[in-house]
């Protein structure tokens, strides 16, 4: 397996309640899993455990055969070569588009990068936009760089929080389509957060319900 | 890695206990230094007179060569630093505006004794601490000032008569957390014992014609304000008052008169500022020099003309404004006795309630 | 705490370096609290009967009063400043910051000069009523008075670059939900800046707890004033620790009131579109009620003092200035833009720390950097003086330089000093950026440190630089530790200041007040031109 989730506990600091409570997960290599669930019961949760973005109460996270989180270890994200797409999206406001998207390719040659982000930003329909800044893109093209700066390092694992909620259908269904491609060429990983039954079916392989605790 | 955070912390409370150990006994002695003097003498001083003391310091340089090193803060704060210090201390000379303060630092054990023909020649022997720790420089007065047009000066009498009930709501002065009226206080102990000291403290609280608040000035300025009727506060205020630039101030400070209580008693409080040499100083050759100098005629009348204090120097006569207001009598107490009493005089303030 | 972060990495470094300097800002006073053990003598049964009920409620009172009336001021111009538009506005934006400009013990002094029977404000009173009245403002209510004019704009100043910024939508939301705006500044704005409302707070009570200059000259006993007599006046170190006792539970206080009004959510606005308010705008009575508020606020807390200090400072200043101003001049704002440097580092290290670090201790340290803040001076230089002379005598055997007599042991006391003003101004800047950004960059494949250099430091940059501002002039103006803990011959204009106004000759004083005002007017420009952008 690819990616194991053990018997993983998890509260808050400060809430009394375990988030999630014995929780396992599994996916292979090269699978792309959709996470469904209600409102509050975890999914956000549980992609920021695998990040690396919080630690676990207890039980163990392995990701490539490689323990990133166990009771004498913990793996920090920037180790863990996972993309992650954050609910909401944290593009760097200082950047531009252009940088935001190379902010994690900086082991590139100046040609090798432009090349890159340029490919990317077309994936996003967004190549007149390089030069722009956050604040000034509508919160669809937020959420669009968002998906394009995580894919850009080219990680082994793709998280992602609600990629497409706010893009509209046809959009959604070309990126569907080109993500899924991409993800296949490079026999990526990915976990990805949705409540559109549609994500579901164009997109992953497979699906799981998180139920509340 | 627990081991790493023991670490951490075990270097904390080291480094806590070590510094605590420090700070609740006395530092270790200096590493003994060559006994050679250099050119310079190093004060600590609560004097703050800017342009009249460092002038004074400056001219002594040009005559001697020897540099004049200054820190300048309140008694108080000089004399822990000085005890903080220990062995440590730069400081050669602490120079303060109060006997009682010289008396905190001889209990304290900082000072040494010392003595020269110059400095017995300049200054006489009341001025000089019995044990030669310290030598007197100036002296003040703490006076009844009182509204001319108000008060006659044949109403004025003592400071005990202050306590009867005709001055009810007519009596201003500072609040007792001055050393100045602490001293005052420590010299009544010291005079007429406890119980009397504490009745005229009680006496006086009673007839406050406001809670004690603000510095000398301010009383002169309640009493020419019609607030009051008489200040008890040091003459030297009222001499600044008279040549300030401000002509209000002056105004009001003409309708005001100095009256010396007690000529026929015990005479009227005086209080020095005066000098002692550190006993941890290394120049203390050139520190005797600089109390010599300052405690001669040249010195002495700057100090004499420009902070209208008196001078002690008994060769040198007050300013023209001091000598106005006419000679008076002392007090007769030794001025360690100020330092002495001083806590139980804090004491009683507090008992009677004089803020 | 079992579950810290395992290993030793870049987080365990960070963590460390904050570790050590808020052990090295504590350690001085700390040191002292924990050196004398309590004494119930003589003294302090002295102490407990007469005089501890004065200073538990005048404390209480300079407390609660100044703080209120400050925090209502310092809130409601913000609000009046960002969301409408009156004649003036521009002006009054950054004008009022000024009042921070003014020492409070100069503005005891002037005040007092001025209310006093030769003052103009008594004079012209008596004139137009045609008898003495006279307003004592040496007093409880008059040292209210002060603190809260002076020290407003601690909470103007971060409540306005909140509402600014992120309040835009809730304004207008409440707007199309039927609210006029004196109901949305109660039950929209008060509610929502109440964190920075609190952490502003918090520095103004932190600024009257360690006042002397004040309380001395009017006359009331606080507890700052209770352990100097005591300890210095006294000499009993066990009293005045058992009075710092009392202190200490005083700024605990502090701390938590900020931390429950805070509330457990950090109140951090995520998203990356700041739109900013169109302001409303005011006509006829309202514009001139508006105006005129401000107009009163900004005389009161600087206007009519400065004006009072030009107009002495023309009667002494032959007399006073002279070369030796030249060089406090460099010396202050060489000391002080040095410090405030070191210090918004130190704090950037501290808050950056706590603010990755799940460990409740790391998370909480940087909270005990207040204790330097509003311990009485002298307290804090004595405890630096006793952590020198350790040192001196540790460095003595290989180096001969004096520690005790050198400028670092004065710079190392601003540093305990001023590191609580640095931690809570970037306690701040961090919390309105959020950790999200913080986390994107880790998942790219950053570490905290690059990620703290080509992220974080960008976005906080602005709040740096407000932090160094808002540090510059409180060094500026400071006076205890300058006093007892200088080098020989070292003088700042603080100093000079007190020169004169301790002798009681306060239009001696004005001119190098003046130039003190002009230094601190500079940086307080400065940092609302930062605000603009
Ligand atoms: N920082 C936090 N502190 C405390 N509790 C939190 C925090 N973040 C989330 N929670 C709580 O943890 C539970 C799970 O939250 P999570 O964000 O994982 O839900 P989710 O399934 O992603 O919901 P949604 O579909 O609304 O995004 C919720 O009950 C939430 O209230
Ligand atoms: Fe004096
Ligand atoms: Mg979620």
């Amino acid at each position: 397996m690819f990616l194991q989730l053990k018997n993983i506990n998890f509260k808050y600091d400060g809430n009394h309640q375990y988030v999630l409570k014995d929780f396992h997960l599994q996916a292979a290599k090269g699978e792309i899993v959709s996470i469904l669930g209600l409102s509050g019961s975890g999914k956000s949760t549980v992609i920021r455990l695998i990040a690396g973005l919080e630690v676990p109460a207890g039980g163990t996270i392995e990701i490539n055969g490689r323990l990133v989180a166990g009771p004498d270890s913990f793996v920090p994200p920037e180790k863990r070569k996972v993309g992650m797409v954050f609910q909401d999206y944290a593009l760097f406001p200082h950047l531009s588009v252009y940088e935001n998207i190379a902010f994690g390719l900086s082991h590139l040659s100046k040609a090798e990068l432009s090349a890159r982000v340029n490919s990317l930003l077309e994936l996003i329909n967004m190549s007149e936009y390089g030069s722009r800044y956050p604040y000034q893109l509508s919160g669809g093209q937020q959420q669009r760089v968002a998906v394009a700066r995580a894919l850009a390092p080219k990680p082994d694992l793709l998280l992602m929080d609600e990629p497409f909620s706010n893009i509209d259908c046809e959009l959604k269904q070309k990126m569907r389509g080109e993500i899924r491609e991409i993800l296949k060429s490079e026999s990526a990983t990915c976990l990805f957060v949705t409540h559109d039954k549609a994500d579901l079916e164009d997109l992953s392989d497979r699906s799981i319900t998180i139920e509340p605790n | 890695m627990k081991k790493f955070w023991l670490l951490t912390l075990s270097l904390f409370l080291l480094s806590t206990v070590l510094l605590t150990g420090c700070g609740g006994g006395t530092p270790a002695p200096a590493a003994t230094k060559p006994s050679v003097e250099a050119k310079e003498v190093n004060i600590y001083t609560s004097r703050h007179y800017p342009g009249i003391d460092d002038a004074i310091y400056k001219s002594f340089t040009d005559k001697t060569g020897i540099k004049v090193n200054v820190i300048k803060a309140s008694g108080e704060e000089l004399l822990q630093r000085i005890k903080t210090e220990g062995a440590s201390s730069k400081a050669d000379i602490y120079l303060t505006a109060d006997a009682g303060n010289l008396y905190l630092a001889k209990q304290a054990g900082v000072l040494q004794p010392f003595t020269s023909p110059a400095l017995t020649k300049n200054i006489p022997a009341d001025f000089i601490d019995t044990d030669k720790m310290w030598v007197g420089l100036t002296m003040r007065a703490r006076v009844l000032v009182y509204a001319k047009d108000r008060v006659k000066p044949d109403d004025l009498s003592t400071y005990e008569d202050l306590t009867q009930p005709k001055w009810k709501g007519k009596i201003v002065t500072r609040s007792s957390n001055n050393i100045y009226n602490q001293s005052m206080l420590a010299a009544f102990i010291a005079m007429n014992g406890e119980t009397q000291a504490k009745e005229w403290a009680k006496g006086i609280t009673a007839n406050f014609a406001r809670q004690p608040e603000g510095g000398d000035r301010d009383q002169a300025k309640a009493v020419a304000a019609g607030k009051a009727d008489v200040a008890i506060m040091n003459s030297y205020y009222l001499g600044q008052m008279l040549s300030s630039k401000d002509p209000l101030e002056v105004k009001a400070a003409e309708s005001l008169g100095v009256f010396f209580p007690n000529q026929n008693t015990t005479g009227t409080h005086v209080n020095i500022g005066g000098a002692g040499i550190v006993k941890s100083a290394k120049n203390v050759d050139n520190a005797v020099k600089l109390l010599e100098y300052l405690s001669d005629i040249e010195a002495q009348q700057k100090f004499a003309e420009a902070s209208t204090e008196y001078p002690v120097n008994p060769a040198v006569e007050p300013s023209a404004l001091l000598k106005k207001w006419g000679t008076f009598r002392k007090q007769n107490i030794n001025l360690s006795k100020l330092g002495e009493h001083n806590r139980r005089a804090v004491q009683i303030f507090n008992e009677v309630g004089w803020k | 705490m079992t579950k810290l972060i395992r290993g030793f990495n870049e987080t365990n470094i960070w963590n460390l370096l904050a570790f050590l300097i808020v052990a090295a800002t504590v350690i001085p006073v700390a040191n002292l609290a924990l050196g004398v053990l309590p004494g119930e003598n003589e003294n302090w049964r002295h102490i407990r009967e007469y005089l501890l009920k004065d200073y538990v409620v005048n404390t209480l009172i300079l407390f609660g009063f100044s703080g209120l009336f400050a925090s209502l001021i310092g809130v409601s111009l913000a609000y009046l400043v960002t969301v409408f538009d009156f004649p003036g506005r521009r002006f009054f934006q950054w004008a009022l910051i000024l009042p921070l400009s003014v020492p409070a013990y100069i503005a005891a002094y002037t005040y007092s000069g001025m209310l006093g029977y030769t003052g103009i404000i008594t004079r012209a009173l008596s004139g137009l009523f045609g008898r003495d009245i006279s307003i004592d403002i040496m007093s409880v209510p008059g040292a209210i008075f002060i603190f809260t004019f002076f020290l407003f704009p601690y909470v103007y100043i971060i409540s306005r670059a909140f509402l600014a910024k992120y309040t835009a939508s809730l304004i207008e939301s409440a707007i199309m939900l039927g609210k006029n705006y004196t109901q949305i500044f109660f039950q929209v704005i008060l509610p929502v800046s109440r964190g920075v409302i609190a952490s502003g707070s918090a520095l103004i009570l932190m600024e009257v707890a360690n006042d002397y200059g004040v309380a001395s000259y009017f006359g009331i006993d606080t507890f700052s004033i209770a352990i100097f007599k005591v300890w210095f006046g006294m000499g009993d170190v066990g009293a005045a620790a058992h009075l710092s006792l009392y202190a200490l539970a005083f700024i605990v206080f502090i701390i938590l009131a900020e931390k429950a009004i805070r509330g457990q959510k950090r109140f951090a606005i995520a998203t990356t579109k700041v739109r900013l308010l169109t302001p409303h705008r005011l006509r006829g009575a309202k514009a001139a009620i508006a105006a005129g508020y401000s107009m009163l606020v900004w005389s009161l807390g600087f206007f009519i003092p400065f004006l009072q200090l030009v107009a002495w400072s023309a009667l002494t200043y032959e007399e006073v200035l002279d070369q030796s101003f030249l060089q406090a001049t460099v010396n202050t704002v060489f000391a002080a833009a040095f410090c405030a440097s070191l210090i918004v580092c130190c704090a950037a290290i501290i808050t950056n720390s706590a603010r990755i670090s799940r460990s409740r201790l790391v998370r909480t340290a940087g909270k005990l950097t207040a204790v330097g803040y509003s311990a009485p001076g002298a307290v804090i230089a004595i405890g630096v003086l006793i952590l020198f002379i350790w040192l001196n005598a540790m460095t003595e055997l290989f180096w001969s330089y004096s520690l005790i007599t050198s400028i670092y042991m004065l710079l190392f006391a601003y540093l305990v000093r001023f590191m609580a003003v640095g931690c809570n101004s970037l306690e701040n800047g961090f919390e309105k950026i959020g950790k999200t950004y913080f986390e994107a960059s880790r998942t790219l494949g950053f570490g905290v440190t690059r990620t703290f250099f080509k992220v974080d430091f960008k976005m906080l940059l602005p709040s740096m630089i407000g932090a160094f501002s808002l540090i510059f002039v409180d060094m500026v103006k400071e006076l205890p530790l300058t006093l007892i803990l200088r080098p020989f011959n070292f003088n700042t204009l603080a100093t000079k200041v007190y020169e004169y106004a301790h002798d009681e000759r306060v239009h001696h004083s004005a001119p190098v007040a003046l130039i003190i005002i002009a230094i601190c007017s500079i940086s307080v420009y400065s940092l609302s031109k930062l605000d603009k952008e």
